[in-house]
């Protein structure tokens, strides 16, 4: 009786144990810097709740500002990009189920842009995006200014973000499809329902705990956007993509002295922003009964 | 009836598939062709899809650089990382998820969400202080630095908790009538009905290991401990951008991952197929 | 159902093995890491910024360096800039494995000198035989490695930016321009107007933030009134904004969107506004160019944007004397045989042994002796927050995305308020 009262523990202690060590410690002196004045090299000082004053409420503050409109940017990026990431993976992977000719083919194209790093995706989509000879203006038959005007700037960063991201999400999919018996499908059909009725009243509510965790990690990852707006459009135009992680990594790791207290208590804000986020989604999520 | 709609619903399913696939692969094959170009002619004659002049001279430049660019040797540091980041993740997220999933003990949700909401907070300010503790234990300039911090992540216990959920009760408690603990549960039953999300968590963390720069840059500071992907990032020169150069190391940092993923990919339809067993 | 339970336990005894493998391995290869940052491995271990093509040109003269069998033999350890400088300041003060010798930007010295990250060089190079002197290298490259009179870095180049020239173009848009071997923004606004009927633009908008700040300097403006406070929002900042735009909007500039180097190379642009180090891309194009002082306001004062490498050591508790001396070995060689970092990397070097070579004289970038006045680092010791509240509205203004006013008072107030909560 004592053994299985411990089993338990036994299976989360190596997860957690390394856990607390190489993430938890951290993390709580990542929130304890935004605490503080510290440039990474003297003694931080204390100084309470003055950096959350500075970026929160001192309106003619350059962090006040800088906060602002990067945790607007990365709202706006988030909203725009999260519904693509999780319908065209899901068509896609539907599409796959019907076990077509080529899947596998089709499937590995899907999934290579998800083998790049960012670089090299910024790389060929700037080819691609180029004003004066990129492919893309040239089938246009325009001149636009993918990295220099908007919408188009976020029509381009969505596009990219999308075409690497989804890959993932795709294959995760494929795998729930997969684990609904297909007499489900069957039977609806003999009683008469059309594939869009199938979709939505067999197979969503099928994939539920899945649709459930791409959802959250999605927008987690999107809401940690930093290469695509740095290296394609580099927060312009007018910083109208500068979003909030590119000042966190400035304000941390910039050219000057790092202002550590500063970024850590963006960090934290955006943080509380992803958790907020997060919870409301499964909020909504939620298994009923 | 039912055969001519499923083949509609195929042949549909196949137009959307080849469309969207055609407008997915022209940027890899961009990047591709790029790599058989000289960098000249990337610059200038526009942005043909086609090299005008094929050549291997930036394949050349790339892998026979040895003495500034070891690349066998950045190669093999990014196998030993990712593989054992890999088994370790797999071993130490799919027994948690298993515990936060099927057993109960005391705090258990509470736990879980605890993780899930450290996790949520951007990493960015937390590097000074893991870096602190790395050099504590000596593991700068190490392999362990990249393996182990990067394996505590806590959403890859989601995932498997989420496929773990659609497993039926029923079966461990009528595992348990027969007798059988905790520990055989898990690896007779719960493990094999898993193995397509164990797939998918193998092939996520090999990738992401593998691509991973930012944080190998810092732990690492000797250009021989380097592995594969923060190495190539050498060639991206601070003035001078070659981009034949770029476009050949893109090509070559993806063959190895490519590889994987083609050879995960029978194991894990493979697998697909077996979980379509479970519920039917 | 055993044959699982099998595999499973081997799978976890390999992981375990493995990780136990790595972690003995690499334990025994921190323990040589560690000996071998003390002087029992005769090794400098250097630390630059220069990746890429640069780098293969320090590697190769390093090489020449160890053939001539010194006691410290010389590591070079390329690594991207950011993660450098990123990197430095957790690595020093943990004090564990601490680069022997490091090459930095000038601009970045002020700040790590007010962190007490570096040791100077004074009493090594007081040291008889050790002839490293203020006379054996560029003033300009001299002058930066020095703070609050102690010395603290020793220039390895001044590097520039300068105006590429196509001269084909210009004898028909300009031929007189050169007569005097400067070219003024008057002048660029006569071949502009000349060439733009060819839909050819004089003047390329490329790397705006350092062609701003040369434009101040030349204008008689600075970064900084007293080396403490900034003063971004200025006249002359805003004269510098508003010509480049005007240029823009007549269409004598590039276009937003459009790049200058690929506008040169194919023809299509007259000044090419870019660094000494980019000449190494005009290898396989065909496009006749040439080298000359950057653009000038006034013509007679030329200015051309510098910054430049610079040997700086920091504290490293495995670091002795006698490693010291090997630095300061490995810094005299440096001084006599650094030709080819003109010659391969086109860079222009800061000693004097170099700049008075014939070797050098064949480079195009050989010009810069003649006015070795022209070249200005701008050393303020904020010049990182300037240059980052720069970046973020001068593509903006030129190209009327942003007034002008308003960027430079946003640029103003950025590097103000970051000075603020620093220390």
């Amino acid at each position: 009786m004592d053994k299985k009262s411990y089993t338990p523990y036994m299976f989360i202690a190596p997860h957690l144990i390394l856990f607390i060590i190489f993430f938890g410690i951290p993390a709580v002196f990542g929130i304890v810097i935004s605490f503080t004045k510290w440039n990474i090299l003297g003694t931080p000082e204390w100084v309470g709740l003055k950096n959350y004053a500075e970026i929160l409420s001192d309106s003619s503050s350059t962090f006040y500002t800088q906060f602002h409109i990067g945790i607007k940017n990365t709202l706006l990026f988030t909203l725009f990009s999260v519904p693509f990431c999780i319908i065209v993976p899901l068509l896609l992977a539907c599409a796959l189920n019907t076990k077509t000719k080529g899947q596998k083919i089709f499937q590995s194209i899907f999934y290579l842009p998800t083998l790049f790093s960012i670089s090299s995706v910024i790389l060929a989509w700037g080819f691609l995006f180029n004003k004066n000879f990129g492919p893309i203006n040239r089938m246009l038959g325009n001149s636009i200014n993918w990295g220099g005007i908007q919408p188009y700037t976020w029509i381009a960063i969505v596009i990219i973000t999308v075409w690497w991201y989804i890959g993932g999400n795709m294959v995760i999919y494929q795998a729930a499809l997969a684990g609904v018996p297909i007499d489900m499908y069957e039977a609806a059909s003999l009683d008469g329902a059309g594939a869009i009725t199938k979709f939505f009243k067999i197979t969503l509510p099928s994939i539920k705990n899945q649709i459930a965790y791409t959802l959250v990690i999605t927008t987690i990852a999107q809401l940690n956007i930093y290469g695509q707006p740095l290296m394609f459009s580099k927060g312009g135009p007018a910083n109208s993509t500068s979003v909030l992680l590119m000042y966190i990594k400035q304000t941390a790791f910039g050219s000057g002295e790092s202002i550590a207290g500063i970024a850590s208590a963006m960090a934290v804000m955006l943080g509380l922003c992803i958790i907020f986020v997060a919870s409301l989604q499964f909020y909504f999520l939620r298994e009923k009964a | 009836m039912i055969k001519i709609k499923k083949n509609g619903s195929k042949i549909t399913a196949f137009i959307f598939l080849f469309v969207m696939a055609l407008f997915w692969i022209l940027p890899v094959l961009y990047t591709v062709f790029s790599s058989f170009k000289t960098t000249t002619e990337i610059n200038i004659s526009g942005y043909k899809l086609l090299p005008t002049q094929w050549v291997v001279s930036n394949y050349i430049n790339v892998l026979t650089n040895f003495n500034n660019a070891p690349i066998i040797r950045w190669f093999l540091n990014s196998l030993l990382i990712s593989t054992v980041q890999t088994i370790l993740v797999i071993i130490i997220s799919s027994s948690a998820a298993y515990a936060y999933s099927r057993l109960k003990f005391k705090g258990r949700d509470f736990v879980f969400w605890i993780l899930m909401s450290t996790m949520m907070f951007p990493s960015v300010v937390n590097l000074i202080p893991l870096y602190k503790i790395l050099s504590i234990l000596n593991w700068i300039d190490t392999p362990l630095a990249v393996i182990v911090p990067g394996a505590v992540g806590v959403f890859n216990i989601f995932l498997i908790k989420q496929f773990m959920a659609s497993i039926p009760m029923e079966f461990d408690e009528s595992a348990r009538i027969d007798g059988a603990n905790n520990f055989q549960i898990y690896v007779k039953i719960i493990l094999p009905l898993i193995r397509p999300v164990l797939t998918i968590v193998a092939l996520f963390t090999f990738t992401g290991s593998w691509n991973d720069f930012l944080w190998p840059s810092i732990v690492f500071n000797n250009i021989e401990s380097l592995p594969l992907t923060p190495a190539l990032q050498l060639f991206q020169g601070m003035y001078l951008v070659d981009y034949g150069r770029l476009t050949t190391s893109a090509v070559i940092a993806i063959i190895p991952t490519l590889v994987l993923y083609l050879f995960t990919q029978k194991y894990f339809l493979e697998g697909l197929n077996l979980s379509s067993g479970v519920k039917g | 159902m055993n044959k699982k339970l099998k595999s499973i336990v081997c799978v976890a005894v390999t992981a375990i093995s493995l990780v136990a493998m790595v972690g003995c391995g690499s334990k025994s290869s921190s323990e040589t890491a560690a000996t071998s940052a003390k002087s029992s491995d005769n090794e400098i271990v250097l630390w630059t910024p220069l990746a890429g093509p640069d780098g293969d040109t320090m590697t190769a003269m390093i090489d020449d360096y160890n053939k001539t069998n010194p006691k410290y033999k010389v590591k070079h350890v390329p690594i991207q800039e950011n993660d450098l400088y990123s990197k430095l300041p957790s690595v020093v003060s943990s004090g564990k494995e601490v680069p022997d010798l490091t090459i930095v930007h000038a601009e970045r010295i002020p700040l790590f000198v007010k962190n007490d990250m570096l040791v100077p060089y004074d009493d090594a190079i007081a040291k008889d035989g050790n002839n490293i002197k203020e006379e054996n290298y560029l003033k300009e490259g001299w002058r930066v490695g020095q703070v609050n009179d102690k010395r603290y870095g020793i220039p390895l180049d001044v590097h520039t930016y300068i105006t590429y020239y196509n001269p084909d173009l210009l004898a028909k848009y300009g031929p007189h321009v050169l007569d005097d071997n400067v070219i003024t923004m008057d002048e660029v606004k006569e071949v502009g107007e000349a060439a733009k009927k060819d839909g050819i633009a004089a003047i390329g908008v490329d790397w705006m933030r350092v062609m701003t700040l040369a434009w101040i300097g030349q204008l008689g403006g600075d970064i900084t009134s007293d080396g403490t406070k900034p003063t971004v929002d200025t006249p002359q900042a805003e004269k510098a904004l508003k010509t480049m735009k005007d240029f823009v909007d007549q269409k004598i500039a590039t276009q937003d969107g459009d790049d200058p180097q690929q506008l040169f190379k194919t023809n299509k642009l007259v000044f090419w506004p870019e660094g000494i180090w980019m000449r190494n891309g005009f290898k396989d194009s065909d496009v006749n160019w040439k080298m000359t002082n950057f653009i000038t306001f006034d013509k007679s004062k030329l200015l051309n944007w510098s910054s430049s490498h610079n040997f700086v050591m920091f504290k490293n508790p495995a670091r002795d004397e006698a490693k010291q001396q090997g630095v300061i070995d490995f810094l005299k060689w440096m001084g006599n045989n650094s030709i080819k970092w003109a010659t391969e990397a086109g860079q222009n070097p800061a000693s004097m042994a170099v700049q008075n070579s014939p070797e050098f004289a064949k480079e195009p970038q050989a010009f810069l002796a003649k006015n070795p006045d022209a070249l200005h680092v701008f050393n303020y010791q904020y010049y990182g927050y300037v240059a980052e509240a720069l970046d973020k509205i001068v593509l903006d203004t030129v190209f009327g995305k942003m007034e002008i006013k308003d960027g430079l008072t946003q640029a103003q107030k950025e590097v103000e308020d970051r000075i603020a909560n620093g220390k």
